[in-house]
């Protein structure tokens, strides 16, 4: 109990919605009766079709969206009641968001030093663009970086506090798969180094199959499976088997109609 | 605090326009109101004192009252809000580095203003002594429960609202007695617009430049209305803020 670092218990969200459905009056479940827990140096895959409630599920671990049951527990604490106690060593980073467009990327990075008091502000950005390649963009405005290169800045914003648990929400979405390859691998790089826990969310197998060890695949705001991508692939295709497919299971689990675990 | 501030402080430096907000809008303002106001009241030169001074702390007031709702704003078009709302900063934290940002602006626009009503029109903003403090105050006071009252209505209903962060002030504009003495209302217009602090702050200031005496019972009526907006302000912010959160909108914005 006291070694995993997060804690979620089941977590229920549910949104007010245009169309009444059988199950409510006009309410949608995106976030159903999730359970899981990330240990201390875990990087766990939170696989799922769009929709099926990865970014829900991510906000409500942040704090920004209130869930209506259920319990988040981060480092021991309640979410609730130390939210900022907490978020001082967790960061987050998604693809869809980006460093305010018009400062440079340093300005933008040293602005996000402060919100998360990083002391020594300097030396770490510069240790960090440099690990990322980025050294050189350091002057350049945001607004004026590739999508990759944003894509690289946003991870530095999301390691700037050495966050103890970092949720990344599809933060290599739509990027080519050279960029996602050189990304995730740097991460697991860094990961290896501090030993921090990740969550990493992504509707793509192939990623979740290279950056995680524990896999939980999400549907309709429920989980359908959890386990290794190897144990996935056996249990789910039924199968013996040295390589992990993450593929077939996706879709399967994706097309299952029945009850889920 | 300082890292939202900090956000805005470059962004102003990056951007003319910006630049614009800060100098070229207020000065351009008052040399144009501030020469017609000269033209006009060749005789009673208290008319042309009393419309400079006003257009002066009209000025401060909206420029702090749009400020703090269009750098959040900011947050929203450059889709940075998200990591904002995901750091460890509270709520409070974040608008309080808004208010900041806002009241660095406005010093300096004053002081821009100062020089240029000092130097066409021989107009000194000191002249209103300690009353200026008092004044101010309570200009920024009823313009920080505007601007949380706009970041309010952005986080709720988006940044469709966003207008309304300049429609406010314009429409209230008038009602404020700004420009004019508030008996020239009619009676039934005065009592309601009694209850807008600015319209204590406009008299209070004529009556210091007219009499050189601060008129301490406008002051006040101002601070306490001015109390009663601002924790209005605070409360319709925490209930909007706690519907987004609920509903899960804000990290739609
Ligand atoms: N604020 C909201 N209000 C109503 N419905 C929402 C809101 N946010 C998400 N949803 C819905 O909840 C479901 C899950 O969304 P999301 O968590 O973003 O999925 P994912 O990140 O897995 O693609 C979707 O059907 C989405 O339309
Ligand atoms: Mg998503």
């Amino acid at each position: 109990m006291t070694t995993k670092l997060l804690e979620v218990e089941n977590l229920t969200k549910k949104f007010p919605s245009s169309v009444k459905t059988s199950e409510g009056k006009g309410e949608f479940t995106a976030v159903d009766d999730i359970s899981f827990s990330v240990s201390a140096g875990e990087i766990v895959g939170l696989l799922g079709p769009n929709g099926a409630g990865k970014s829900t599920t991510i906000n409500c671990l942040l704090g920004v969206i209130k869930p209506d049951s259920g319990s988040v527990t981060v480092f021991g604490m309640d979410l609730q009641k130390k939210r900022t106690e907490i978020m001082q060593k967790v960061n987050y980073c998604s693809a869809e968001y980006n460093l305010p467009w018009h400062l440079t990327v340093y300005e933008a990075l040293l602005v996000f030093c402060h919100l998360y008091s990083v002391k020594n502000a300097k030396e770490r950005i510069s240790e960090l663009l440099g690990l990322f390649e980025l050294e050189d963009l350091r002057n350049k405005a945001v607004r004026e970086l590739s999508f990759g290169q944003r894509a690289r800045a946003n991870l530095v914003k999301s390691l700037l506090n050495r966050p103890r648990l970092l949720l990344l929400d599809e933060p290599m979405a739509s990027m080519d798969p050279d960029i996602v390859d050189k990304g995730i691998k740097l991460l697991k790089k860094i990961q290896k180094e501090n030993g921090m826990s990740i969550i990493y969310t992504s509707h793509n197998m192939w990623e979740i199959e290279q950056v995680a060890s524990n896999v939980i695949f999400i549907n309709h705001g429920k989980v359908m499976a959890q386990g290794s991508p190897l144990e996935l692939t056996k249990q789910e295709l039924k199968l013996e088997t040295k390589e992990p497919d993450l593929r077939e299971v996706f879709i399967r689990l994706t097309r299952r109609k029945e009850k889920p675990l | 605090m300082w890292g939202i501030a900090l956000r805005h402080i470059f962004l102003t430096m990056h951007q003319l326009e910006r630049f614009a907000d800060l100098f070229i809008f207020p000065i351009v303002g008052l040399l144009l109101w501030g020469f017609l106001s000269q033209s006009v009241a060749f005789a009673s030169s208290n008319l042309a004192v009393f419309f400079i001074g006003g257009l002066i702390l009209w000025t401060m007031f909206e420029r702090v009252g749009t400020g703090i709702g269009i750098d959040f704003m900011w947050d929203i078009w450059e889709r940075n809000l998200m990591n904002v709302l995901a750091s460890p900063i509270t709520l409070v934290e974040h608008i309080g580095g808004l208010v900041w940002v806002s009241i660095i602006k406005v010093i300096i626009s004053i002081a821009a203003m100062w020089l240029i009503a000092a130097l066409f029109y021989g107009f000194n903003l000191g002249s209103l002594g300690s009353s200026l403090v008092f004044l101010w105050a309570n200009i920024v006071i009823f313009a920080v429960s505007l601007g949380i009252f706009n970041v309010a209505l952005i986080i709720r209903y988006g940044h469709i609202l966003g207008p309304l962060t300049w429609i406010i002030p314009f429409a209230i504009q008038p009602f404020t007695a700004a420009f004019y003495p508030v008996s020239i209302f009619p009676p039934y217009v005065q009592k309601i617009v009694y209850f807008l602090p600015l319209v204590h702050v406009f008299e209070g200031m004529r009556y210091t430049l007219s009499t050189g005496k601060l008129d301490l019972v406008r002051l006040e009526t101002a601070f306490v209305l001015n109390i009663f907006y601002f924790v209005l302000a605070i409360a319709f912010f925490s209930y909007m803020f706690s519907i987004v959160r609920k509903r899960g909108t804000v990290a739609k914005l």
